[in-house]
């Protein structure tokens, strides 16, 4: 049996506290644990950008990351980011703009956009079709060929940050 | 006036722009639930009581099974069950052709085989059980190429027959023994390709290899499996096919259909990769069953990799020529399929292929043969596309071989073979919409084919490093379904509730393609109503009328005509009772903007919603309920594969420009300009979508993607080394509608789910060609491999078969 | 999963390393390695398991006395964003440009990476090129001391380094180059992105017009670790870039590899590319 550990963190703006195997990992724990399923098991390995969610502010594969070291930091998961203006409006974008199909890529790609939009920079405008391409290249998408993805990333209202 | 007149004269009829729905952006339903995280598929979803399923595959790649231990596993707490075939002694086999039983009994003849599994409280518990059980294999020899296994001699894959034994002691042989490895064989003959050959200026005779690539669904494969205090069994099933399935399940275990319910979850993507029962499934059930829990089972993605149907690939023999002026003569084709260890959809793929043979550009003389051949390499579905994009590939490349050995301008060669609307084929195919040429020649001007292609080529001996080209190629695929099952219809239901909200409740499954918002989208131009009113119900088989399934790009043409048929039933009935109301005869109304109103100037006469529930609340009493039953007007194919098997055919014709570094070998495809005939288009974004998508799909068939199969065993079960292509590498994308207005297609649609995968690899190779005067004839087009032809170090292709 | 123990989550450098003083550890930084290798069976997991990502002195960016010292827990998006790293060592900024994923790129640690110690390790061969350090700490006697070491006597084989089981890597230290200095990174992958290299050449030398000297070249994914190519360095040290000290570096580079045929690419095709693209650099770097 494995060594378990005494996790606190905020979850979504929450204050979570939770004992969980030492080897498990943050996308099993908001899964399985936390009945969180937004975000999704895609490979397990960190090469297709499904469980992506936010920690401290970056986006990072919680499938690579033990859930031990949620503890002390901030992590927002699709649920989370659906709730907030921004979530909101990249909702609005990829709806308006075709860049949904089957779906199961969708909120990886929503947070790693959100993560994108944030380091663009505010009052910058919008990241060029190049930069999109570039910071989605750890999204895999077997549906759209990525072209209404990006174009919905160039298109989200940036007031709504 | 016939009825293609007939829809264009309607179309032409419509209000301008303004009013109408077809053919604007119209986003997805479920878009905002599925960027909000909403949505639930099949991993999402937890059944009270449900227990966890896992199996074990075969350590080896062929071996007998000499005894299976499993008394460790079943001590292991937390464990339910543990079952191998000897558990399910009454389990019949599945598949294609019925030779493949889910838990393998005495024999394993893949990596992939299922040898027994567990159902227990936890995954992590059902994993430790699976390294507890012990199995005894004496390896046996492996056979793993498809030629290697017609030699006479070589070890049998199913040399006796399969025979099952019912609960009640009879027995039934469900399949034969297959002498020679040989699991199925097609033989086509359209003319007389001799005489063909000789009337030929030009002969040009290739051979082609199409390689082993897999669908990839972002969504693993899962089943939820539980049976009901009846012993009814539900099924949470990601299947394509949901009917057909009902009833294979219920003969598996022996019940009446009735009694098997399937509800299908959102999906993690199809692409033709749910059309077959895998034994998963069954398994899952068994363990049901035995546990009397719902068991769920999920792949990880390793699994996904080693245990999922692939694309079939293809060894191929292509031998074609033309006269002089430039006309098609004759094609002889030859193809061996690599079955692997049981049959799939894979083997079927020639039904595809013989239609691009004989039927893509006017071609009189045809001689098609194949095999399908067991080994114990991974076994082949059915995969967007079908076999077409193997065919296109081999058809593709002689166009332009043949246009170059008769000196004839590349584009001008097709279009001298282009058939036009009207055409019947040797096949017996009624191509009654074709937009062919035009296809031809709008990819042609708007990617300056022509002009391009003379000028690269210009250039081979300029010592340049880094080379463009441009290649084009054209397809031919059915869009009016496919007429392989004995019904390809779809049926309706429709109930509109007092408040004209409508509820459409459709046989045909979603599966990312936008089916759900196309019916929508048609049922409400049909009744004036927005989008908004409309709520689909499509994915349980308890209340769902029958549909064959989704596949052959048949949901908008099939499906749509099966919506449109009930729309009008309802439209019929809504205008008598205005008539009656109103005083007016019935031609003089129609539906718009959820009013009833006069035909000749527009003017709204009466609210619909109030006409709805004064039919409900009157001496009348009356809903407005109505049903549709759809069945294209396609034929069977006879005996010798001949017959009008869609109800209406699409083309595509696309031209990509690639930039090939000759010092690496990486080919970056710049641009891909499409014209595609589809009918009319219904939602352009939707549309789009799946243009878009097709194509990067068929890049990666073209440049990135692998499945390396070496001696049975899968080398590359992962996304590191299975090479899917990221959003940088996606080329420029010019995408044009032919709209030909096919008579039978709702609205003039026609079918486009497979189209745009099918050409990309075929239009690479001649534009690689162009680029640099070599000419690949294996895919991918991977930076070794190109650079291993470019320097003359690519592996030879040998045909060895007699076929 | 593996079993473990025990988990540690120190928050100081001495914490950490008293720790390890039992050997019978495994080290959890970004997690972008181990993760993978738990859930593969691949790495033999020591009963403790320690995060050291909460430990201070393992961070930061800082030049001092000639030396910049990374400290161990730094991202690869942390390298990424450091101008000091863009503008100093060009090559190992280009190679953490080519570095996966951004999701990757937040979470993964420059020693990580050195400790993985993978032949095709991306910031491995721009590092190796520049001459690059590694500072281990311990508490071998009830005190912490260090030790540095080159990274070429650092990495001993694919997974395998010469860090003690009671060692902590601390940092990695790059000498400030001359003036004048050059470097140059370079992989190749069928895809611009996520792919393991199939080779990559560093190339570093201080250069005066179209001479090189104090020339450095290195490989990866052609040998069980990162090497240097002294041949190939040996031909263009103190050479100007014409085409024939070009052809004959490629040369000696295509026959001082030894790669292997594995599931990414053949050998032949290896040579191949060293002697191709380390032609098409130096002609980049003649050219400015």
């Amino acid at each position: 049996m494995s060594a378990t550990v005494e996790i606190a963190f905020t979850l979504n703006g929450v204050a979570t506290q939770i004992q969980v195997p030492a080897t498990l990992s943050t996308l099993e724990m908001l899964r399985v644990r936390l009945g969180l399923t937004g975000t999704k098991y895609g490979c397990g390995e960190g090469e297709c950008g499904a469980c992506t969610i936010r920690v401290d502010g970056l986006t990072l594969n919680s499938c690579l990351m033990f859930a031990a070291d949620c503890d002390g930091r901030d992590v927002t998961t699709i649920e989370g980011l659906a709730a907030t203006p921004t979530g909101e409006a990249l909702k609005e974008a990829f709806t308006a703009n075709g860049a949904v199909q089957c779906g199961f890529c969708t909120p990886g790609l929503v947070m790693q956009a959100s993560h994108l939009l944030e380091r663009h920079g505010h009052g910058h405008g919008h990241p060029g079709p190049e930069e999109i391409k570039r910071g989605i290249e750890g999204n895999l998408c077997r549906c759209t060929g990525y072209s209404k993805v990006i174009e919905a990333i160039a298109a989200v209202d940036v007031s709504a940050k | 006036m016939d009825a293609l007149q007939k829809t264009k004269a309607e179309a032409g009829t419509k209000p301008a722009s303004g009013d109408t729905l077809i053919g604007k952006r119209i986003p997805k339903k479920d878009a905002p639930e599925k960027a909000s995280g909403r949505t639930r598929y099949i991993d999402d979803i937890n059944v009270p009581g449900q227990l966890y399923g896992k199996i074990l595959r075969s350590t080896q790649v062929h071996a007998r099974i000499r005894a299976i231990d499993t008394d460790a596993a079943r001590a292991l707490p937390g464990v339910h069950a543990v079952i191998t075939a000897a558990d399910v002694p009454w389990q019949r086999p599945i598949g294609v052709s019925k030779d493949h039983l889910p838990l393998k009994s005495d024999r394993v003849r893949s990596p992939r085989d299922e040898v027994a599994a567990v159902a227990a409280d936890s995954e992590e518990i059902a994993e430790a059980a699976l390294k507890l059980i012990r199995v005894d294999y004496e390896p046996l020899p492996i056979v793993a190429d498809a030629q290697e296994a017609l030699k006479p001699g070589a070890p049998l894959l199913h040399g006796e027959d399969l025979v099952w034994t019912s609960p009640d002691g009879r027995s039934e042989v469900l399949h034969k023994a297959s002498p020679g490895n040989v699991a199925m064989t097609f033989t086509y003959a359209q003319g007389d390709v001799v005489r063909g050959e000789a009337e030929s200026a030009a002969v040009v005779e290739d051979i082609f290899q199409l390689h082993y690539v897999t669908h990839c669904c972002m969504g693993v494969s899962g089943v939820i499996a539980e049976f009901d205090a009846s012993d009814n069994l539900l099924l949470h099933s990601n299947t394509q096919v949901p009917f057909l399935h009902k009833r294979e399940f219920a003969e598996m275990l022996g019940i009446d259909p009735g009694r098997v319910r399937i509800i299908q979850p959102p999906i993690g993507g199809g692409f033709g990769s749910k059309l077959d029962i895998y034994p998963f499934e069954p398994i899952v059930i068994f363990l049901a069953r035995a546990t009397r829990r719902p068991v769920k089972l999920v792949y990880t993605r390793e699994e996904e990799f080693l245990a999922s149907p692939t694309r079939q690939p293809v060894l191929l023999k292509l031998r074609s020529g033309c006269r002089q002026d430039g006309t098609l003569t004759f094609r002889a084709v030859e193809t061996v399929h690599d079955n692997g260890a049981y049959t799939s959809w894979g083997a079927t793929t020639p039904f595809v292929m013989m239609q691009t043979f004989s039927s893509l550009y006017r071609v009189p003389n045809c001689d098609y043969r194949t095999l399908a051949v067991y080994t114990n390499n991974p076994y082949s579905g059915s995969f967007r596309g079908y076999g077409n994009l193997q065919a296109t590939f081999a058809v593709e490349a002689h166009m332009d071989k043949l246009a170059d050995a008769i000196g004839m301008d590349a584009l001008e060669f097709r279009l001298k073979n282009a058939q036009d609307p009207g055409e019947v084929t040797p096949q017996g195919m009624h191509f009654n919409s074709c937009g062919f040429k035009d296809c031809l020649r709008t990819a042609a001007e708007r990617s300056g084919y022509q002009q391009k292609r003379l000028a690269y080529r210009s250039k081979w001996n300029d010592g340049a490093v880094i080379r463009r080209g441009v290649g084009m190629a054209s397809m031919l695929h059915v869009g009016g379904g496919a007429k392989i099952y004995q019904s390809d219809g779809c049926g309706t239901i429709l109930k509109m509730d007092d408040f004209a909200h409508l509820t459409l409740i459709t046989g045909a499954s979603e599966i990312g393609q936008g089916s759900e918002t196309v019916l929508a989208q048609l049922v409400c131009e049909e009744l004036g109503l927005p989008l908004a009113a409309v709520s689909v119900v499509n994915s349980d088989t308890d209340i769902t009328p029958w549909d064959v399934g989704v596949h052959a790009s048949r949901t908008t043409f099939v499906a749509g005509n099966s919506a449109l048929g009930a729309a009008r039933k309802a439209k019929t009935k809504i205008l008598a009772a205005a008539a009656a109301k109103l005083e007016q005869p019935p031609e003089a109304l129609d539906l718009r903007g959820g009013f009833v109103i006069a035909k000749a100037d527009g003017k709204r006469l009466i609210e619909l919603s109030r006409l709805i529930r004064s039919l409900h609340f009157s001496d009348k009493a009356e809903l407005v309920m109505t049903t549709h039953y759809y069945e294209p007007p396609s034929h069977h194919q006879d005996k010798e594969f001949k017959g009008d098997v869609s109800a209406a055919y699409s083309w595509a014709t696309q031209v990509v420009e690639v930039e090939v570094d000759t010092q690496t070998g990486i080919v970056r495809l710049l641009n891909v300009t499409a014209a595609h005939d589809v009918g009319r288009v219904l939602n352009r974004l939707g549309i789009e979508g799946q243009i878009e998508g097709g194509v990067v799909m068929g890049q990666g068939y073209a440049l990135t993607e692998e499945l390396l199969v070496e001696n049975g065993v899968v080398r590359n079960p992962n996304f590191r080394d299975y090479k899917l292509v990221t959003a940088p590498e996606i080329p420029e994308m010019d995408i044009s509608f032919i709209e030909s207005m096919d008579g039978e297609g709702p609205q003039g649609a026609k079918g486009v789910g497979e189209a745009p995968a099918i050409c990309v690899a075929a239009a690479v190779a001649n534009a690689i060609h162009n680029a640099t005067g070599v000419r690949l004839y294996a895919l991918p087009f991977t930076p070794e491999n190109v650079y291993r032809a470019l320097h003359g170090q690519a592996k030879p292709l040998t045909w060895n078969v007699a076929i | 999963m593996p079993d473990i123990a025990t988990y540690a989550a120190p928050r100081s450098l001495e914490q950490a390393v008293e720790l390890l003083r039992s050997g019978a550890v495994t080290i959890l930084a970004g997690g972008t390695d181990l993760m993978v290798q738990a859930q593969a069976g691949k790495a033999k997991f020591n009963p403790t398991l320690m995060n050291i990502r909460r430990i201070p002195e393992l961070s930061g960016i800082v030049e001092s006395g000639g030396v910049v010292r990374i400290g161990a827990l730094t991202t690869v998006t942390d390298l990424l964003d450091s101008a000091l790293i863009r503008q100093r060592f060009s090559a190992l900024w280009q190679a953490c440009d080519q570095f996966a994923s951004d999701q990757i790129r937040n979470a993964a640690t420059i020693g990580g990476n050195i400790c993985n110690a993978s032949p095709a390790g991306d910031t491995l061969v721009p590092l190796l090129v520049l001459d690059a350090r590694v500072v281990l700490a311990g508490k071998p006697n009830g005190s912490v001391t260090r030790r540095t070491l080159p990274l070429a006597e650092f990495l001993l084989g694919p997974g395998r380094t010469a860090r003690k089981p009671t060692e902590l890597l601390e940092a990695v230290e790059i000498p400030v180059p001359p003036a004048g200095f050059v470097s140059a990174f370079f992989k190749f992958g069928t895809r611009p992105a996520l792919d393991v290299a199939v080779i990559a050449i560093s190339l570093g030398a201080v250069r005066n017009g179209r001479t090189l000297t104090g020339v450095r070249v290195g490989f990866g994914a052609v040998a069980p670790t990162p090497i240097r190519a002294p041949a190939t360095e040996a031909i263009l040290e103190g050479c100007t870039l014409d085409d024939a000290t070009i052809a004959a570096a490629a040369a000696a580079a295509a026959s001082e590899v030894h790669p292997i045929s594995d599931v990414r690419a053949s050998d032949w095709y290896r040579r191949e590319l060293i002697g191709n693209m380390l032609r098409r650099m130096l002609d980049h770097v003649g050219n400015g």
